[in-house]
């Protein structure tokens, strides 16, 4: 080990896989990042949503009733629910318990497939009871299904990733220590939810 | 440890240099006090004078501001080359800042900009904000690749010169009937984009007799280029008003070619319920929501204004068909309920009226 | 002083094996310096191809009625010249070119955080341009680079074209963006504070996060215009309830910051050939790196100085224009900070230095027009004229092209081991500052007595001075193909350069030219700033760089 005097340096761990460590922290502020920008791209179309919304055209627009905010609240219930779970795999995993650990994981999965298909059900109501589309319902379905469908491919895309990580995890890619993958995906899920609460405020709430 | 505030030696070239700068900026600063614009481009309205103001204050202020600028870049380039004689290792003087000139740089500049943004925002309120009084409004429409006017109590819409009376404040409402263009008039160095679904508008009053260009600046297809033919012609009160009153006259008559209003009923065949909203949401939505009747701005909602079980007829009484709510936007309304303006006031041509009532008809 | 272990097994000793083959090592490569080259010669050819296109421009502008090409192929010519110039020469030169090549070698590092996602963001970019240039096949966008709704709705399919070409490039912008983030925060050299720091790296480090925020905003309105025409998704289109006002803030909101995008590391250029070759300091370090966050956030809020005239509300246009006026002040210190580094300096007439010192007269001079439009009266009359052309490319040619082109000169030897000519680049200098001024300056006047923008035809009022532009134009033109020229020729017959031919003091040249793949044999200490030419190099472990020694390891696979 070479020591050299560093005018101001601070004091590195001494820890025994220095490279995984630094790579580590280079790959959680990238993905953190790379989570920030995600959250502009779901900005920008709220932005354009809520721009439209107070454009003076009146709102709901005429010939939509209003959404079915009971049953999307049941919905967002099952995704939060997913990411009470989500957190639970991953203490699990910290602290060895890999049964319950695999138990959390397929809740999560199961919940989101749930939520998605939740939205599924909510789109063909939407769409085949009230007539209400993407390009035929003026900015209404532009605006909500382009932010739901947003989101529910982002749920997807975690659906998909947390599996991939289960599996992975199964397979003993991940140790007690190097497990940054999971805590990607368990970052990715709640960026999901966070971005689910701000979208059920501004199209069912509000 | 480096010295943030360095004692500075500058020799006696450097205040030869900066004193021939200050005249330079003397000059500049004359050159753009005097400088005539209105020989380049005439004032035909206020606000054009107090833009020229603004833009003669810019240059004035910038004129030094380039002359020291640029001054020293090139005095210190030339004065501060490296010479043959000088040791191929030779360095300059190892400054690294001076605080109290950072703060100097600093501070003036910003002193500058609050001043520029005292007199921009004081010539902006006159312009944006204040509303003169009186006066006429006008509307001017944009169209691939032309404009036309409206004037109250003239039917239709004036495809030729935008005539105005010197003295006379005019609001001016702007649109188009298709894609975004622009109204511009040089000579009275303001503008508004015409958007449509939008209505954009402009606060001036003409001052100087002539004819002045109006000429589109927003990209709005092939012939954008060619969309500076029409102009303004601002003029006495005895031409303004012989060329007025020639339209009101010509657009009262029913064989006109261009108004398109006639006492009997409007023919509402071929009318289109999309132009119809786009109406809806520039002449109708301040009055009017698409909405169940009793969500009221000033006039009744018109949600399902065909169609409601409990509201069989409509404000006049009549039953509630194509036709009879083509009437009253045709005549307009006064009764109980208010008073509605008439297409005349609302600047309603034949075909809007077919449109609306296409839009209203689909407002189950 | 503290002392702390520099330790085996981080990044900093991780080094890879070597590329083997000659795809591995200059197609599919993720070393920084290579990425950087090809993002630089690409970067050229398109220079060259939208360079046509404005040539095409200036000839049909030759006359009042020109039909040199109809009036629907010049829009279409003056829209992908105007985009291809932003997203496919200016962005990519300024970050993907002299970002990759220069800063990591500059703050001590291997490589950048991400080497593999940088290779994928260099290679979203040719086919990028191909899409745009691909579009004339179709029918290009014809309704500028902003392509306003509703005339892009009603756009030829080209315009399809265009947002998925402008959506790709901007994907790699924004990879782009948070790759060299992330490498500026983590991974400096021991000792390299962010006080310590080069400004050049000052400089990207501010433009990374307005690559990753403001780019996303552009994917989102993008994908919002491709929604519309290809699905009929009513966003902005008025019959339907859409907004077209609504295309412009989304727009402006990423297209503001990015002028940032294209101006900054510019700035960052000169920061480094200044000091080089006054051979002294730049002056205030401090305030200019300052300066350049501040801009940087400042960007973010300036957007809809872009639509005084659109319809925003006057309470809107207040706040407004006095952040843009804000925002001339930290320019305007970088530009007296400039000066200053000027005064007794020895200073060096090479050709990066002649570039640098024009740079900051023309960038001066649009900075300024730009205060004038920030105005709103100012602007109620300028805009959408001439004088806004006039504006962008003082500020866009004047100033980031003249500052690429000074990197050129400066960098080019560390990239291949040759110096350019300095004699034709002196030529090249002069041809260009003239043909440059004789071509935009007129434009000003032009614009305020009412020659508005976009227009293949125009009032013959202004024919004599419109020609007068063209010719000059051509002189420029001329400059430019001078400079390949000299880029060219000098690989193969360039002076050998050595590993400092400019006697500079930034890390990178103090490592061979090129350098290795692995950059340094030993990650340097460093204990200041650069800058200082009285002081010894503040840099510790460099002593076998430069030696026949061979270099680290590659480090066995984990």
């Amino acid at each position: 080990m070479a020591v050299i005097t560093v005018p101001d340096g601070h004091a590195h761990d001494d820890g025994p896989d220095q490279l995984y460590v630094e790579t580590r922290e280079l790959r959680l502020q990238g993905f953190l990042l790379f989570l920030v920008s995600d959250v502009v791209l779901f900005c920008s179309f709220i932005f354009a949503y809520l721009y439209l919304r107070n454009s003076g055209q009146g709102w709901p627009p005429a010939g939509i009733s209003r959404l079915d905010v009971a049953f999307a609240a049941f919905n967002s219930m099952v995704l939060f629910g997913s990411g009470c779970t989500m957190h639970y795999a991953l203490e699990n995993w910290k602290h060895n318990n890999f049964n319950k650990y695999v138990a959390c994981m397929v809740a999560t999965i199961i919940l989101g497939v749930t939520f998605l298909g939740g939205q599924g059900y909510e789109y063909t109501t939407l769409m085949l009871k009230d007539h209400v589309t993407w390009s035929g319902s003026g900015i209404f379905g532009a605006s909500f299904f382009t932010l739901t469908g947003m989101h529910g491919f982002h749920v997807a895309v975690g659906v998909i990733y947390l599996s991939i990580i289960l599996l992975q995890s199964i397979h003993g890619t991940y140790t007690k220590d190097k497990y940054f993958g999971l805590t990607a995906g368990t970052l990715y899920w709640h960026f999901v939810d966070v971005i689910w609460v701000v979208l059920f405020s501004i199209f069912y709430l509000i | 440890m480096e010295n943030r505030d360095p004692v500075v030696h500058l020799d006696r070239n450097f205040w030869i240099v900066t004193a021939v700068f200050a005249v330079l900026s003397a000059i500049s600063v004359w050159y753009f006090g005097t400088f005539d614009f209105v020989a380049l481009l005439p004032e035909s309205a206020a606000p054009a004078g107090d833009i020229d103001a603004l833009t003669r204050f810019l240059l004035m202020s910038s004129g030094p501001l380039f002359v020291f600028v640029i001054g020293y870049l090139l005095y210190f380039t030339i004065a501060y080359r490296v010479r043959k004689s000088d040791a191929p290792d030779a360095i300059g003087t190892q400054i690294h800042d001076s605080h109290s000139l950072e703060l100097w740089w600093t501070v003036i500049p910003t002193i500058f900009v609050v001043i520029m943004a005292i007199f921009s925002v004081k010539i902006w309120y006159n312009i944006e904000v204040a509303q003169p009084t009186g006066g006429i409004a006008v509307e001017a429409i944009g169209h691939q690749w032309f404009y036309t006017f409206r004037y109250p109590n003239v039917h239709g819409e004036i495809p030729d010169a935008m005539h105005l009376e010197v003295g006379v404040p005019v609001t001016l409402h702007v649109t188009s009937s298709d894609v975004i263009h622009s109204f511009w008039i040089p000579t009275m160095r303001i503008k508004a984009d015409m958007v449509p679904g939008l209505i954009n508008t402009l606060h001036f009053t003409p001052l100087n007799p002539g004819t002045y260009k109006i000429i589109c600046t927003e990209f709005c297809g092939t012939l954008h280029g060619d969309m500076e033919k029409q102009t303004v012609v601002i003029e006495d009160h005895a031409h303004f008003t012989a060329w007025y009153n020639g339209w009101v006259a010509k657009t009262k008559n029913a064989s006109d070619a261009i108004a398109t209003t006639s006492a009997g009923a409007i023919p509402l065949a071929g009318g289109s319920a999309s132009a119809g909203q786009a109406l809806f949401a520039t002449k109708c939505s301040a009055c009017h929501k698409i909405a169940p009747f009793d969500q009221k701005i000033v006039g009744p909602g018109l949600k399902g204004l065909l169609d409601d079980p409990k509201h069989p007829n409509l404000v006049d009484g009549q039953k509630a068909t194509p036709e009879n709510v083509a009437a009253i936007i045709q005549h307009g309304y006064k009764g109980d309920m208010g008073a509605m303006p008439d297409m005349t006031a609302n600047g309603l041509s034949d075909k809007d009226i077919a449109n609306l009532v296409a839009f209203l008809k689909n407002q189950k | 002083m503290a002392t702390a272990t520099v330790h085996a097994g981080g990044i900093a000793d991780h080094v890879h094996p070597e590329p083997q083959g000659f795809v591995r090592k200059y197609i599919f490569s993720i070393d920084h310096k290579i990425i950087g080259i090809q993002y630089l010669i690409t970067g050229f050819v398109f220079l060259v191809l939208a360079g046509l296109l404005a040539e095409v421009i200036r000839v049909q502008l030759m006359h009042a009625n020109g039909g040199f090409v109809s009036a629907d192929t010049y829009n279409e010519v003056y829209s992908i010249h105007g985009s291809a110039m932003v997203w496919l020469v200016i962005i990519p030169l300024a970050t993907g070119a002299f970002g990759n090549f220069v800063f990591p070698l500059q703050i001590g590092a291997r490589d950048v955080a991400f080497p593999w996602l940088n290779m994928v963001s260099f290679w979203l970019f040719p086919p990028a341009g191909l899409l745009l240039f691909g579009s004339f096949l179709l029918g290009a966008p014809a309704a500028g680079w902003t392509e306003y709704p509703p005339m892009s709705l009603q756009g030829a399919p080209g315009t399809s074209m265009w947002c998925a070409a402008i959506f790709l490039v901007g994907v790699s912008s924004t990879m782009t963006g948070l790759n060299f983030l992330v490498t500026l925060i983590k991974m400096r050299a021991p000792g390299m504070t962010f006080t310590r720091m080069p400004l050049f790296c000052w400089a990207q480090f501010a433009t990374a996060p307005m690559s990753m925020i403001a780019t996303t905003a552009l994917a989102a309105a993008l994908a919002a215009l491709f929604m519309e025409r290809q699905f009929g998704v009513p966003f902005f289109d008025p019959t339907k309830g859409g907004s077209p006002v609504l295309w412009q803030h989304m727009f402006w909101f990423y297209s503001h910051p990015a002028v940032y995008i294209m101006i900054l590391p510019v700035f960052g250029i000169i920061s480094e050939v200044f000091p080089t070759f006054a051979r002294k300091p730049n002056f205030g370090y401090k305030m200019i790196a300052f300066s350049s966050v501040s801009i940087a956030l400042l960007s973010f809020m300036v957007w809809a100085h872009h639509m005084f005239t659109s319809g925003l509300a006057p309470f809107l246009q207040l706040p407004f224009m006095i952040l843009t006026m804000l925002i001339a002040i930290p320019t305007g210190i970088k530009i007296f900070s400039w000066v200053a580094t000027l005064w007794e300096g020895k200073i060096h007439y090479t050709t990066a230095m002649l570039f640098a010192i024009g740079f900051i007269a023309t960038f001066t001079f649009g900075g300024i027009t730009g205060v004038f439009l920030s105005a709103v009266p100012f602007d109620l009359h300028a805009h959408g004229t001439y004088f806004i052309v006039a504006h962008l490319h003082y500020v866009l040619v004047g100033g980031s092209l003249m500052g690429l082109l000074s990197g050129v000169y400066y960098w080019y030897p560390k990239m291949t081991g040759r110096l350019m000519n300095d004699k034709l680049g002196h030529w090249t200098f002069w041809l260009f500052f003239i043909g440059f001024n004789g071509t935009f300056l007129p434009m000003h006047m032009l614009g305020l007595l009412g020659m508005p923008r976009r227009v293949a035809t125009y009032d013959p009022q202004f024919q004599t001075w419109n020609q007068i532009e063209s010719i000059f134009s051509f002189v420029m033109t001329f400059a430019l193909l001078l400079f390949f020229a000299n880029m060219l020729w000098s690989l193969r017959n360039g002076k050998k350069a050595g590993s400092n031919p400019w006697g500079a003091r930034t890390l990178e040249w103090q490592l061979p030219s090129p350098p290795h793949y692995y950059n340094f044999k030993h990650i340097p200490t460093v204990f200041s700033t650069p800058y200082d030419f009285a002081e010894p190099l503040p840099y510790a472990g460099l002593e076998e760089e430069l030696t026949d020694s061979p270099g680290p390891a590659p480090a066995v696979a984990h």
